[in-house]
């Protein structure tokens, strides 16, 4: 027997959940459990009650919202991120990453929203959710609150959430016409434990970029975002020159951890690597 | 089961396992792997490495592979779960997709097999022809530290063509012979001979 006893509930609707979580502080919201269970395991998390969030089903939709913007239920696992005709029609950089993650077996249990409040530096949705501008939806026992991505990240495996709260959708706004998105991961192997994540929006005007949007995962607490190159970006015509210019920048102000993997040297130098090249494939898409 | 909000340390639960009804009463603990193994006796069902890594736990549940490792058994009422004793059509009778690990000597100590077996099994469902690629990316999350992979994904990948020949391929006999063990020797080394290789990822351009 590898977990310490523990309570389980399964409430069919988000109310109730939220309920069962605010009556108990060491309570906790069981999403797709691919990574609670394994803390569980290590004794690491050690919840007097899990509640099983598998019961609602409201929370596993993906909604076209009549504005362009797609509401994700936080409980939709990443193999219908993969397949989602409508992300793959609108935001197809979501169904490309969500096709990518872990394995199979754990594309098939994990939800974007355990992903995002699970919060882990390494993960790959907190980056994208920045820089497609997302808004966490997130319901208590007796209210709703929308957080930006931008404030929702606020440390290492610490998601701006209070007690009784459970994040039930997530809001990804329409594309601007002319915006493209690019993904790159440098990793340890070709789908594994990542070392630098850089996801790019660039919107282009004229042939001229007119805004730029590139955040870091991976060399902080939480998600960042590269403003120095952004800015080096803005109202230039992007050749291959200028993106490597702006590249150089990537890494300003950030201090990433060095571990067995990748110094922080080596990490902060990848990280322009990898931002550039989420640009040109952002730029890439913006033409097209 | 008990009202939805009502929290529980043990739960009855009701599902089908291979086909079978079975009505169980589990602590909430309990990892599905080890209600499979340690409740129901099906030890086919292998734990590798407890850590939701090696894939050696996979199982089908609801259409679906997933690793009985990293789900708790409670969440597995109401579900139909495929482990690999109900793999087989009959006792003396293996699965096309066994009787290919046999054929192409896909199996060494056999420790991860079952897992495969079903990783396997799941991808063919959905996609019945997969390219080596395909089938590659689909055994990612499961490991084997014996055969280098190659005989595996080559038993796959002659499932899948047997699959466009024929149009019939539950029984065995009906499979063509599978290469020799040498043939799939001097393949393998002609393989790795020819194969690309591939630039790391994180190679430094500058």
């Amino acid at each position: 027997m590898l977990l310490k006893e523990v309570g389980y509930c399964r409430p069919a609707t988000v109310a109730a959940a939220t309920r069962v979580l605010d009556a108990d502080e060491n309570a906790r919201p069981l999403a797709g459990g691919q990574s609670l269970i394994n803390v569980m395991k290590l004794h690491v998390a050690a919840p007097s009650v899990l509640v099983d969030l598998n019961g609602i089903p409201d929370l596993r939709a993906i909604a076209l919202n009549d504005d362009g913007a797609v509401r994700i239920g936080a409980m939709t696992i990443y193999d219908d991120l993969e397949r989602s005709e409508t992300l793959r029609r609108t935001h197809p950089i979501i169904s490309q990453v969500a096709a990518h993650l872990a394995d199979r077996q754990v594309r098939n249990r994990g939800t974007i929203g355990g992903n995002v409040c699970y919060s882990d530096p390494t993960s790959n949705f907190p980056p994208l959710m920045l820089t497609l501008q997302a808004t966490m939806i997130v319901v208590g026992p007796d209210h709703e609150r929308e957080i930006p991505a931008a404030d929702f990240f606020r440390g290492a495996y610490e998601p701006n959430l209070r007690r009784g709260e459970i994040l039930t959708a997530i809001r990804v706004p329409a594309t601007k016409p002319g915006t493209g998105f690019g993904y790159q991961s440098l990793r340890v192997t070709r789908e594994g434990w990542a070392l630098v994540h850089a996801a790019a929006a660039v919107e282009m005007s004229d042939g001229v970029v007119a805004g730029a949007r590139i955040t870091l995962g991976c060399v902080s607490g939480t998600p960042v975002r590269a403003r120095a190159m952004e800015s080096a970006l803005v109202g230039r015509v992007p050749g291959e020159e200028v993106v490597w210019e702006a590249a150089r920048q990537a890494g300003e102000g950030i201090n990433p951890p060095s571990d067995a993997h990748a110094s922080a040297a080596y990490r902060r130098q990848m990280a322009g690597v990898m931002a550039r090249r989420a640009v040109m494939e952002a730029i890439a898409g913006a033409r097209s | 089961m008990a009202a939805a909000e009502e929290i529980a340390q043990a739960l009855p639960i009701t599902l089908k396992v291979n086909g079978e009804d079975v009505l169980a009463t589990v602590e909430a603990r309990t990892l599905l792997v080890h209600f499979i193994r340690d409740q129901l006796g099906l030890t086919g069902t292998h734990i590798g490495c407890d850590t939701g890594n090696c894939g050696a736990c996979s199982i089908i549940w609801n259409g679906r592979l997933i690793k009985s490792c990293m789900m708790l058994a409670v969440q597995a009422h109401g579900a139909e779960i495929l482990t690999v004793e109900g793999l087989a059509p009959h006792d003396n009778e293996l699965h096309p997709i066994q009787q290919a690990f046999k054929a192409h000597h896909a199996v060494q100590c056999g420790y991860c097999t079952p897992g495969f077996l079903l990783a396997a099994k799941s991808l063919l469902d959905e996609n019945p022809n997969p390219s080596v690629e395909e089938i590659r990316f689909a055994l990612k999350g499961n490991l084997c530290r014996c055969t280098g992979y190659e005989f595996i994904v080559r038993a796959i990948e002659s499932v899948g063509k047997q699959h466009t020949h024929a149009s019939d391929i539950t029984t065995a006999a009906q499979a063509p012979p599978g290469p020799s063990i040498l043939d799939d020797l001097r393949e393998a080394a002609e393989w790795e001979e020819g194969a690309p290789i591939r630039s790391h990822p994180g190679e430094s351009e500058r």
